[in-house]
């Protein structure tokens, strides 16, 4: 992002103010990162100890959001922010709210490190690992996006989500089919089936960051629109 | 999918460029105005739709109080000003040689920054501009002094002593009679020059609640120091900037997605 028209505020504080929200988000983003590529790591080697650890540090980010929040709260409440100031504080609120949930989707994930599976399911955990790291890939370029604020990156971030959905179909025909074959395999595979989903929504939501993003550089909302109308807005000279 | 219509404000957004004629309340063209040598506004031009509220908002010696008074040929007393280009109402352009500037003021009505109620009841206030016009008659005066009250919100507080001195008044409330005795004459456009800047917040709330009911009648074009209150009171609002129109349009665009950078600086509070 531009970080010199941030700082451009004639109030001092109010830079200070909006740069130090800005940080939180940034650390928090770091978090759930984390979070994610450690529950990815836990099912692949069936890291118990690993799991754990992810389970007992959910609350960092939780935690993370609710401050924010309150610092959103009193930007909009001492500052009245107007116009990009504004369209920050919002697309923050949102972002963290996403976050936070992403982060709940790793701790989800993390759960199901800690079943066992035998060797025959352990075939799934691959494909769980792809999918895994195509999701990973988005987070990183979404928080990379953000931290710079940057259109293109956020746009490309958009668009990976195809793939992911591709990838998670897959998966699921997959596990649907080994599941006719072995019912007594089906527990364990309603395990690998959840989180799965739950890459899969972790995917959704870099998808709404990214149009946070898009939002607060364009100033246009571009939720829900065709996906025609939203490269001509990302594209578009304003 | 589920098709929505988001919309904050309770009007509906024009094309400013192009109103229609039933639309548009007055018709600035090419509006230059000098003070001497000095120059003060640089080539306005803009359309100020009817029955709804116009803010100007810029830095203090953008222009807007002078582009405000021209409305009513204000800038007339200065005998050093010079203006050139139109404001047309209803097709006139009131710079014309035959246009009668108190006439025209008692179509565009004005209220200032400091309530400045004459020295007489409040009965009398309302009445004046009526009197000059030589209405007498008191049953249609008490008629006028009712809905004028009314229409300014201020009937319900001073009912019962309408031939008690106006200076008796607190600052908001005098400054809601002089938006009585602006409206007691059925002016068609209302200017309104920082009309809360010397009031209290409460006041300044019923002021603006009053501005938003008064343009069910009027045009009202207000210039406010306070950008909130020209987001919160205005449906379109114009940024100028040294002179200049910078930007004009729609207020929920304006507040939230200028297009000009010299507004989202000023909107935002940065350095120019």
């Amino acid at each position: 992002m531009d970080k010199n028209n941030m700082s451009r505020h004639i109030s001092g504080k109010f830079n200070d103010e909006l740069e130090a929200v800005r940080n939180q988000v940034l650390t928090m983003g770091g978090l759930v990162e984390q979070q994610l590529r450690d529950s990815l790591h836990a099912i692949e080697k069936s890291d118990h100890e690993m799991a754990e650890k992810i389970l007992q540090r959910d609350f960092k980010i939780n935690a993370l959001e609710v401050q924010i929040d309150e610092a959103c709260v009193q930007i909009i409440a001492k500052r009245q922010p107007a116009a990009s100031d504004l369209r920050l504080v919002i697309a923050i609120f949102k972002t963290i709210s996403d976050l936070e949930r992403i982060g709940d989707e790793a701790e989800r994930i993390a759960r199901v490190a800690l079943e066992s599976f035998n060797n025959d399911q352990q075939q799934f955990l691959v494909s769980l690992e792809n999918l895994g790291q195509q999701v990973l890939a988005m987070l990183q370029g979404v928080l990379d996006a953000f931290a710079r604020m940057d259109l293109d990156s956020a746009y490309e971030v958009h668009q990976m989500d195809a793939q992911a959905d591709r990838q998670y179909e897959a998966l699921t025909r997959q596990l649907m089919t080994y599941m006719m074959e072995d019912p007594r395999g089906i527990p364990k595979v309603m395990n690998v089936l959840w989180s799965a989903r739950s890459l899969e929504r972790i995917g959704d939501r870099c998808q709404n960051i990214a149009e946070y993003i898009i939002f607060f550089v364009k100033g246009k909302d571009v939720r829900h629109v065709s996906p025609e109308s939203m490269e001509k807005t990302v594209k578009g000279n304003r | 999918m589920i098709s929505v219509t988001p919309s904050t404000s309770n009007v509906e957004s024009l094309d400013l460029a192009n109103l229609t004629p039933e639309q548009t309340a007055l018709e600035i063209r090419n509006l230059n105005l000098h003070y001497g040598d000095a120059q003060a506004l640089y080539d306005i031009s803009m359309n100020i739709p009817k029955n709804r509220v116009t803010a100007f908002i810029g830095p203090s010696g953008c222009g807007k109080s002078t582009l405000l008074r021209c409305i009513n040929r204000m800038n007339d007393l200065v005998e050093i000003c010079r203006v050139s280009g139109e404001i047309r109402l209803h097709d006139k352009n009131i710079y014309e040689k035959d246009v009668d500037a108190a006439a025209l003021r008692r179509r565009v009505g004005m209220v200032f920054q400091r309530p400045n109620p004459f020295p007489k009841s409040i009965y009398e206030n309302v009445v004046y501009g009526m009197r000059l016009q030589g209405v007498n008659d008191r049953r249609s005066l008490d008629e006028v002094v009712e809905r004028s009250l009314k229409g300014a919100a201020l009937w319900e507080e001073v009912k019962d002593r309408l031939n008690e001195s106006a200076f008796g008044l607190s600052g908001g409330q005098q400054q809601r009679l002089v938006i009585a005795r602006a409206i007691a004459i059925e002016p068609e456009v209302l200017l309104l020059d920082e009309p809360t800047s010397a009031l209290d917040p409460i006041s300044t709330l019923t002021i603006e609640e009053l501005i938003t009911d008064l343009k069910e009648q009027f045009t009202v074009v207000i210039v406010t120091h306070n950008m909130q209150q020209a987001a919160r009171v205005s449906d379109q609002t114009a940024f100028m900037y040294m002179g200049k129109l910078i930007e004009y349009a729609d207020t929920n665009t304006l507040f939230t997605t200028p297009e000009q950078k010299q507004t989202e600086d000023y909107i935002t509070g940065r350095y120019g």
